[in-house]
């Protein structure tokens, strides 16, 4: 379903030019929830904006469910459940207000848009708050009706970015139960930075860092690749980033 | 048939998607207590210099309130577009809009269509001094349709530049101030006593009337205030809104790169 090429992505040009993203390949099939972890700058966030169309990569390829981000922006975007980082939301909008604006967005109506937004509210657990407007939310909530936006239209691909960032550790253990219960017919791929999120629901983890992918594959296996059996993903990160010989810490 | 269908298909698509926006963005204009008194204050203002003419001086026409309305738009029209843009930058929201299946003309088109609307509705709010020149006598219905038609133009044009410059910056208030001067040099450029000036500093190149001719607004709204609606003067207000909202389009664009 996701497939990414050789992908680069740099800010700037000259000498203060930014690689964010560095020569990065990977994919994501139907049916998996794939872990994306780093440090904080390590190209997380901005690999994710690429998949969902908002930024180009500088150089490479990606595609979703077989449309490329650059020539077919707009059949990506109706493949995808994207909730960007920090959980960018209408403060002054009405929850399901927002929630019919991008199920409309999405082209549904009538009988379908109904039970859409129902469902969704339902699923992500946002009626104490379908009435009041976003910038009364918690930011527990906020998160979560982000989340309904990402899935109001029943997409194929979800891109999720920091996900679990402002929920109470019952929340956290909600989303983990939710996400298992999503991932039957979709390809989830989800940024953190917090690892128990990723060790308790990746099928496979993304170690990135510095813009470049240090690791792909199951935890297990990739720990006993790395000569580390049992190890956890802490360890294995740190392994990981010494042998890459970037251990000077993140934030070029 | 099968093309023109699709093309008829294409439309709908793009007015569905347009229209989506442009009625988010009214609810959020209409939402905000500021339209209501932005609505207020420039009605007080623009009926205020008619009430004058007509109590002061026994002037029954509506010619008072179309000379002062290009001064008034300057700081009004800016002060409805600087949130347009800067804002959706500022929250991030621009990225949860920009990764909806919409095409970034649909956005643009339907955030314009919005602002227009409200400017509509507030210069709909003068129709009350038209309904008491009728009562009072026999006024000149073409010329105020024309002046009226002036006016919405003129609107048209300070909107669509002014949500270019709001696309520009994170920042409302330069958004505001950017917008002001531009909406300023367009009017004032056209402006006989600026005109002479200008003139007088290079009587060769007489650059306040080439500025006049070729750049200001105020000459193609003059136009159509005495009641001459001619294709030139249409031209020039369409084809600036058409620029300033292409430019818009490609500066959304350009967020990718």
């Amino acid at each position: 379903m996701i497939a990414v090429e050789a992908v680069t992505r740099v800010f700037g040009s000259g000498a203060g030019a930014i690689t964010a993203v560095d020569d990065v390949s990977f994919g994501v099939e139907r049916g998996e929830v794939v872990g994306f972890v780093g440090p904080n700058g390590a190209g997380k966030s901005t690999m994710l904006k690429m998949l969902a169309t908002y930024l180009l990569p500088t150089s490479g390829s990606i595609s979703v469910d077989g449309y490329d981000v650059a020539e077919d922006p707009l059949e990506v975007r109706r493949r995808i459940g994207y909730l960007p980082g920090d959980t960018p939301l209408y403060a002054d909008m009405v929850v399901e207000d927002l929630l019919r604006f991008a199920a409309r967005a999405h082209g549904l109506r009538g009988d379908r848009l109904e039970e859409a937004v129902e469902g969704t509210v339902g699923l992500c657990g946002i009626e104490p708050v379908r009435s009041l407007r976003v910038r009364q939310c918690s930011t527990g909530f906020r998160q979560r009706v982000g989340l309904s936006i990402a899935l109001v239209h029943d997409p194929p691909v979800l891109l999720l970015d920091e996900p679990t960032h402002g929920f109470d550790p019952l929340q956290v253990m909600a989303f983990r139960q939710q996400l298992a219960g999503l991932k039957q017919d979709r390809a989830i791929l989800f940024s953190t930075h917090i690892i128990p999120d990723v060790e308790a629901v990746s099928d496979r983890v993304l170690i990135i860092h510095q813009g470049r992918l240090l690791g792909d594959g199951p935890l297990a296996a990739q720990a006993e690749a790395a000569g580390l059996p049992g190890a956890g993903l802490e360890e294995l990160f740190a392994h990981l980033v010494s042998a890459s010989g970037d251990d000077h810490g993140p934030g070029r | 048939m099968a093309p023109a269908a699709d093309t008829g298909g294409r439309l709908r698509e793009f007015a569905a998607g347009a229209g989506l926006v442009a009625g988010r963005e009214l609810r959020a204009i209409f939402d905000s207590p500021i339209a209501y008194i932005y609505a207020g204050v420039f009605l007080v203002l623009s009926g205020t210099t008619f009430m004058n003419a007509f109590f002061l001086e026994g002037v029954v026409d509506i010619s008072p309130w179309f000379e002062v309305l290009p001064f008034l738009l300057i700081p009004f029209v800016p002060a409805i577009t600087m949130r347009s843009w800067s804002e959706e930058h500022a929250q991030g929201t621009v990225e949860l809009l920009l990764t909806l299946p919409l095409e970034p003309l649909q956005v643009v088109g339907g955030k314009y269509a919005a602002a227009l609307l409200y400017y509509l509705v507030v210069i709909a709010g003068s129709l009350p001094i038209v309904l008491m020149l009728v009562w009072l006598g026999e006024p000149d219905l073409g010329m105020i349709l024309a002046g009226y038609l002036g006016a919405v133009l003129l609107g048209a044009l300070f909107l669509a530049s002014g949500q270019f410059l709001s696309s520009l910056t994170h920042n409302q208030i330069v958004a505001f101030v950017l917008a002001a001067m531009v909406a300023f040099l367009l009017v004032f450029s056209g402006h006989p006593r600026v005109v002479e000036i200008l003139d007088g500093l290079a009587p060769s190149w007489q650059p306040g009337t080439w500025l006049a001719e070729s750049v200001s607004c105020l000459p193609h709204y003059q136009a159509f205030v005495s009641g001459l609606v001619g294709l030139d003067h249409l031209l020039y207000f369409v084809l600036l809104c058409a620029f300033f909202l292409w430019m818009t389009r490609i500066g959304l664009q350009r967020l990718k790169y």
